[in-house]
This record gives structure tokens, sequence and C-alpha cells, in this order.
């Protein structure tokens, strides 16, 4: 097709498809009412079993077995990106070079790097009380570590990154899900039963298996994002083509 | 063990599988990564063949978390599904097992590749056994990230990276395009689960709310069974994805898609307030029929093996959307045997391309003529896999299509030429290919630098061994899983079983039973699924047909139609829809999905 076919068969199928949502968008039900059949259930559910997070019951609980498959996703992504992004025959590696920054930012890294450590570990721990959980504080756990390259440099990240580790904890991360729901099969009769006992409602230690499946999966979001990045980084700061060798030194 | 754990072992199995492969690749040596991955993917077959005995006939759940269908995820097999699940355990294993001669990076990647094809794995088993509308799109993406990933593994050549991105887009696209369609039907109903959202529908009358939700849900799948115009992403996929990638998507995936629809529009949309099954009826058998025909005509206008087998795939694909369109059990069971067999069959054939591709870094016809005379057990081997896929008594294939046939045949008379002549050029393509390629029959072709086609030559090896010989395993497995083709043919148990599992299939009202209130429902009336004479007739008659054509085509290489006539355009034209181009590919999706819409509201 031409570029223009192109455009014009996909601006008329985007036409009709865009009309189409549009009528049956004003035939969804209307927003403010008293209905909310799953809302109900999902609530009457979380606190029975003492989750005060509602979200975090439902992901970790209730329909746990959704993350299960969710989890897999990002350890099938870091694999893909591992396979996809390893050196290729006719590319050579070179040391990334140390860059030069103001102390002030530099100081400025040194000094969030903890508290955002420490926000991120929170944000995990409390994802049976508080919005938030092992995703979001997985992705805030990440970040902290990369504030050492928006601060500093490439050799900074890499000395505060133990690839090896990290990548045998996101693979042990990712077991572990499915092993508690093993544990949940041989102890309750179901897999992903919540088995562990339930606490004292909106404390840290409520909600059962809740903490320790966002445990397991703030560990395997957190070192696989990392190791994600990773290998983009590497592939852009430390890789070099056959065309481009004459910044090289193998 | 008991049903509740076998299904979702069925899903943990491989996925603790792949974790264990990731962190062991780095310690073990290649010998122990293949091992390990072989006994996680055997493990997998002993689970699900227990499944498969232990629900005879019925359907199987398993409530996880002890959560009921109100609130949490039911896991539901039938046998249809659980067979499903055990063609792709019964594949993995071979596609390990055959991995064990593929280079492989090695260090801190070992491993790598099997536990994306675990991944994949469970993604496929998952999908096939769960009995919830939004858990079935989580590992519907689970397949796709690990499926991109395979794609493109070859990371050394540009086109396996082209193949997969175009691939990853197309199907991502699709994708959220199901999500919208999830959302609309769970805001109207509060409900996710297959069986609840059936019930729940029945309360509202059908409007364009629910037309439009079924065609949003539906073009996920539709471009996962990359039925035409859906079907762009997979000739150019399959041509550059590893071999033993291959075998599963072409084996199993592209299947998947199928089964989605079916069991989606039974258990949800099949009821009042659904979609009426004339609507559905209509619009799948058109869709059948056009994705068999083009599929056809483009699989004989190829000369790179693998686009020509990934088109037989779309043909085959494009019979079974019209067998499933005829929403009866009888269709559900021909389709079943059908799926189960073409699947090996397929697998086989792209296995023993795997030796060609290996021996001479290419998969063209026209520049292999005659090369591989000395492989005479590959070349006895393709021959039969290609008859096999033009259904050919008593392979399955055989059996599947004589079934459908005969269901699709009660409704319109001429429906059976179709399969006759879908499988017939279909399985003529390849005979075609295998007699230039191992026989050197007819005269040796120039190549015509002129057209724009897709030649399939400078492809690299995929094998490590420095000596080029094939590994005699590589002619052992499409041996055994051409032997495994036959036996679903043949043995009457196999497909009994298939039928008793397309009765339940074709329940809805004993699967929202089961699922909901789990009593043992006695499956309805059992559809028949044994050989008939007309049955046996029709497999011989498209034989023959494929090798007539075949050796027509061997001894007079390029029918002379002038370039101008009309229907030289129209291939000419169609060759060139199949661009590689991805904006193209999104082009004819989005017209797919808006034609979809106008059919299905139109009939509702």
């Amino acid at each position: 097709m031409t570029a223009r076919a192109r455009l014009a068969v996909f601006l008329a199928a985007a036409a009709v498809i865009a009309a189409f949502f549009t009528a049956e968008c004003t035939d969804l039900p209307p927003f403010g009412t008293d209905s909310h059949p799953y809302g109900e259930r999902a609530v009457a559910a979380a606190l029975d079993r003492r989750t005060a997070n509602v979200v975090s019951s439902v992901n970790f609980d209730i329909r746990a077995f959704d993350t299960l498959g969710e989890e897999p996703i990002l350890f099938g992504t870091v694999l893909g990106a591992t396979l996809l992004l390893r050196q290729a025959r006719d590319e050579r590696h070179r040391r990334a070079e140390a860059e030069r920054v103001m102390p002030t930012t530099r100081l400025f890294g040194a000094l969030l790097l903890p508290v955002t450590l420490v926000v991120g570990v929170y944000i995990v721990a409390h994802g049976q009380l508080s919005p938030g959980g092992g995703f979001q504080g997985g992705v805030v756990l990440a970040t902290a570590l990369h504030l050492a390259y928006v601060a500093a440099d490439y050799r900074a990240l890499k000395k505060l990154r133990p690839l090896a580790v990290l990548d045998v904890a996101d693979s042990l991360a990712a077991a572990s899900y499915s092993l508690i729901g093993l544990a949940g099969l041989i102890a309750g009769g179901a897999f992903l039963k919540n088995v562990l006992p339930l606490g004292t409602f909106n404390t840290i230690t409520s909600g059962g298996t809740v903490p320790v499946l966002n445990a397991a999966v703030g560990v395997e979001v957190a070192c696989g994002l990392i190791a994600l990045l990773a290998h983009f980084l590497d592939q852009t700061i430390e890789r070099t083509d056959p065309d481009q060798q004459r910044y090289g030194d193998t | 063990m008991t049903e509740a754990a076998l299904l979702p072992l069925a899903v943990a199995v491989p996925l603790l599988g792949a974790a264990l492969l990731a962190v062991a690749g780095r310690i073990l040596p290649r010998t122990g990564c293949d091992i390990l991955a072989t006994g996680c993917a055997g493990a997998e077959v002993v689970c699900l063949v227990l499944l498969w005995t232990h629900n005879s006939g019925r359907l199987a759940t398993a409530d996880l978390g002890g959560w009921p269908a109100r609130l949490g995820i039911v896991l539901a097999a039938d046998p249809i599904g659980a067979g499903l699940a055990l063609l792709v355990a019964v594949l993995v294993p071979v596609v390990v097992y055959s991995w064990r001669f593929f280079e492989e990076p090695t260090g801190e990647h070992a491993g790598a590749f099997p536990a994306l094809i675990l991944l994949f794995e469970a993604g496929m088993a998952g999908f096939a056994l769960t009995g919830d509308l939004f858990n079935a799109f989580v590992f519907f993406e689970l397949m796709g990230a690990a499926a991109y990933a395979l794609t493109g593994y070859r990371i050394e050549d540009p086109r396996p990276l082209h193949g997969a991105i175009t691939f990853g887009i197309v199907t991502s696209f699709a994708a959220y395009c199901s999500l919208l369609g999830i959302g609309l039907l769970y805001a109207r109903t509060g409900e996710l689960n297959l069986a609840r959202l059936g019930q729940q529908l029945a309360s509202h009358h059908t409007d364009l709310l629910t037309a439009g939700a079924f065609v949003l849900i539906a073009t996920a799948l539709l471009v996962k069974a990359a039925a035409v115009p859906f079907h762009f992403w997979l000739p150019d996929a399959h041509a550059v994805a590893p071999t033993p990638v291959c075998m599963l998507m072409s084996g199993a995936m592209v299947e998947l898609g199928v089964y989605g629809i079916a069991r989606i529009y039974w258990t949800v949309f099949s009821g009042p307030g659904g979609i009426p099954h004339q609507a559905f009826h209509t619009t799948f058998t058109a869709l059948g029929l056009l994705t068999a025909l083009l599929g056809a005509l483009m699989c004989w206008q190829q000369r790179h093996l693998k686009r020509l087998l990934a088109f037989s795939t779309i043909s085959h694909v494009g019979l079974f959307l019209i067998a499933v369109a005829l929403l009866t059990p009888d269709g559900a069971t021909g389709t079943a045997v059908y799926v189960a067999a073409h699947g090996l069959v397929k697998a086989a054939l792209f296995a023993l391309t795997g030796v060609l591709l290996d021996r001479y870094g290419s998969v063209d016809e026209h520049g292999l003529h005659g090369k591989a005379r000395d492989l005479r057990t590959v070349g006895v081997l393709f021959v039969v896999g290609a008859l096999a896929l033009a259904g050919m008594p008593p392979f399955g294939t055989g059996l599947g299509k004589a079934l459908s046939e005969d269901a699709a045949g009660r409704w319109q008379p001429w429906l059976p030429a179709v399969f006759v002549g879908a499988s017939a050029v279909t399985g003529a393509a390849v005979l075609r290919a295998g007699l230039r390629i191992f026989w050197g029959a007819g005269p040796a072709l120039r190549s015509r630098p002129d057209e724009d086609e897709t030649t399939g030559e400078g492809e690299e090896p995929e094998i490590r061994s420095p000596q080029r010989t094939p590994p005699r395993a590589m002619t052992i497995v499409p041996a055994v899983l051409l032997g495994l083709a036959v036996l679903v043919g043949s043995l009457p148990a196999i497909a009994a079983a298939l039928a008793r599992g397309a009765a339940v299939f074709t329940d809805p009202a004993g699967y929202t039973a089961a699922v909901l209130t789990h009593p043992s429902t006695p499956p309805g009336p059992m559809p028949a699924g044994d050989w008939t004479a007309t049955g046996v007739l029709l497999g011989l008659l498209s034989t023959s047909i494929a090798a007539a054509l075949a050796t027509a085509a061997v001894r007079k290489p390029s029918p002379t139609l002038p370039a101008h006539h009309p229907a030289a355009r129209l291939v000419r034209a169609l060759r060139r829809s199949h661009s590689g181009h991805l904006g193209d590919y999104l082009a004819w999706l989005a017209l797919g999905v808006a034609a979809l819409c106008i059919a299905i509201a139109a009939q509702t």
C-alpha cells in the first residue's frame, strides 16, 4: 500500500470503530450509582480476611492467580531482554567513561538514594494496609538505584548493582510465588489459599499470605526492573557496532 | 491427585521450571540445563495426562484460593481444553529435546531459551484451562511476551527482529482492543467469570455494547488465530523464528486463538442477551472461508518453505473456524481432532524443514532443487507429512477433516468442497516442494529477480554440530510426531474422548452448573467420532488431488498466465499486500475490526 492508501484505510476504519465505541459507551451504566456488584463482594471478602487495602486483597488473595500470571510476564520480559540484547558476534564491549558531575548534584543523589530505598521498602511492606504494594514499591526501589546513574555516572551505578545476585533473586522471587501457592494447596486444599494466620486488622502483620506475596512481587519487580534496564543501558552505553569501532577499546 | 491440585499444577510446574532454569543455567553445563528442561516438560506431560484421564468427559474445576466463582478465579477443564494443553505439553519436550542441538549463547545467558519456552508453555496451559475472562487475557499476554522474544532469537540477522517487532506490535494492538472489550463487559455485569458473565448478560437485552464487547474481545483472539485480515504477522514471524519455536506457534498457539473464540462465545455470548447464533454462524463462516481460500492461494505461491508452511497453517485455521462456526457438537468434535493432528503434522514438517536449513543454510524450494537427494529418510517423511496435511487416512488430519466435512455438509452441501480444496492445495504445495528438493523432480527453476518474492536463501544454519550431517534425533522427532498423528486418527479412544469433550464444550448450561455449583452433570448425547466411508473417500480424494496438483506443478513449473490477466493481477496484488510493512498490517487490522463491528451489529 502507498502511504496515502494506508492512511486512508486506517482513518476510515478508525472512524467506524470510534463511532461504534462511542455508541457502545452510551449503553454503559451511568456514573455515580449505588450499584457496585463486584466492589461490594470484594470489600466484604477483604475485610473478612482482615486486609485493609482491598486492592491488595484482590490482587494477592481473591484473584491472586492473575498475579501469578502477571509476574512471569515481567520475568519473561527480563529473560527476553537478556536473550535479545546479548552481545552479538559483531559487537564489541567498551568501558563506560567517567562523567563530570556538579558536586551538588552528586550530594543530592547521595542523600536521596537511601530515602528512596526506605520509601520503596515501606510501600512494599505496607501493601496490605495502604495504597501501594509489591508492584509499586518494586518500581520505587529500582528507581532508587538508578539515582546513582542520574546523579553520578554509569560506573557508579555498576558498582551499586550486583547484577548476578539480582538476576538470581529475580528468579527465586518468581519461583516463590508459585511455591506459596503450592503451600496453600498442601496446607489448605486449594492452590494459593490464604493459610497463614490473619493477624489483627490494620496492623503490618495482618492479611495472612498477602504481605508475603507482596514481598515476593516487590523483590521480583525491583530486581527484574533493574536487570531489564541494565540490559538496555549496557547496550547503549557499553556496546559498539563494528562501524563505530574507533570509539572502542574492546 | 485431585483436580483441585492438577489444574493449578499444570500452570505452576512450567512456571517453577522456568525460574529454576534461569538460576541453574548459571551453574549447570549445557547438558544439565537440557536435562532439567526436558524433565520439567516431562513433568508437565504427566500432570496433564493425569488430568485428561481423571476427568473422563466431565468438566473438572478448581476454585483457586478457595474462593467461589463470584469472587475469585475458577479453573475449568473439559477434555477439549485439557486436550489442547496436553497437545502443547507433548510438543514442548520435543522442542526442548531438539533444542539440544542448537547453538545457544553460553555464560550467564544459558538456560534463558528453554526457560522462555517453559513460560510460553505456562501461558498456553493457563489460557486453555482458565474459566475467567481477565485471567485468560493475562495468560494471553504471557504467551505473547515469551513468543516475541523467542521469535527474535537470532539477533545477528535484522529479519528476525523485524518479524518479532511486527508480531509484538500487531498482537499488542489487538490486546488493547480486547482489554477494552473486557472493560465494557465488566462495567455492565461486574463479573469476570465466564459462566457468571453468561448468566448476567441474560438479564439484559442484546444491544450495541454486547456486540461491541464481543467484537473487541474477539479481535485479539483472531489475531492470535491468524484469521484473514488479521493474519499478516504470522508468515513474517514464522519465516524468521527458530524452527522449534515455529513448531510450537503453528502447532498449538495459533489454534488456541480459535479455541478462545469458541470457548468465550459458548460460555458468555451464546445465551439470551448475547450474540444470536445466526450472527456468529454467518460471520465466522465467512471469515473462515476467506481465511481458508486466501491461505491456500498464498501457500501455493510460496517458495520459502517456512512461509509456505505458515500459509498452510492460515488455511487450516480457516477450516477450523468454519467447523467451529457450525455451533454443533459434531463441528466441535471435528475441529478438536483436526487441531490435534494438524498440530503434530505441522510440527513434524517444521522439524524436517529445520534439517534442510541446518544442512544447506537455505529453505528455498527453487534453490534446493535436487540438492537433498541423499537425505532419503527426511524426504520420505516430508512427503508423508505433505500427504497427511492433505488429509490422507488414517492420519488424524484425515479423520478431523472427515468429521468436520460431515458436520458442515449437513448445513451447506457445498462446504465439504472447501475442506477438500484447501487441504488438497496446501498439501500439494508441500508435496511439490518435497518432490523438487528431495527427488529433484521436474526441471530446475530459474530465479526471476524481477519479481518481488521472499526466496528463503541466505538463512543461517541453527545447529551447532561441526559435521554437516544432521543428528539422528532430527529425523526421529518428526517420525514420532507423524506416528502420533496416525494414532489420533486410528485409536478410536482418542476421538471418542474428544467427542465427549465436544458434547461438554457445546453445553453452556452444563458448564455454568459445573463451575458455579459443582454437580457432576452427565454429558449430553455424544457426537460421532468414527471414520465413515464418505470420510475415507473424501480424504483419499483430497490426497489424490494434492498428488495430481503437485505432479502437474513439478512437470510444468510456471503456469504462463499473461501478466495483465485479471487472475495474475489478483495474485500479484495479494502478494504485494503482504508487504512486511507494520503500518499496512495495522491498517488491515483496523479494517478487520471495523468490518466485524458492522457485520455483528447488523445481525443483532
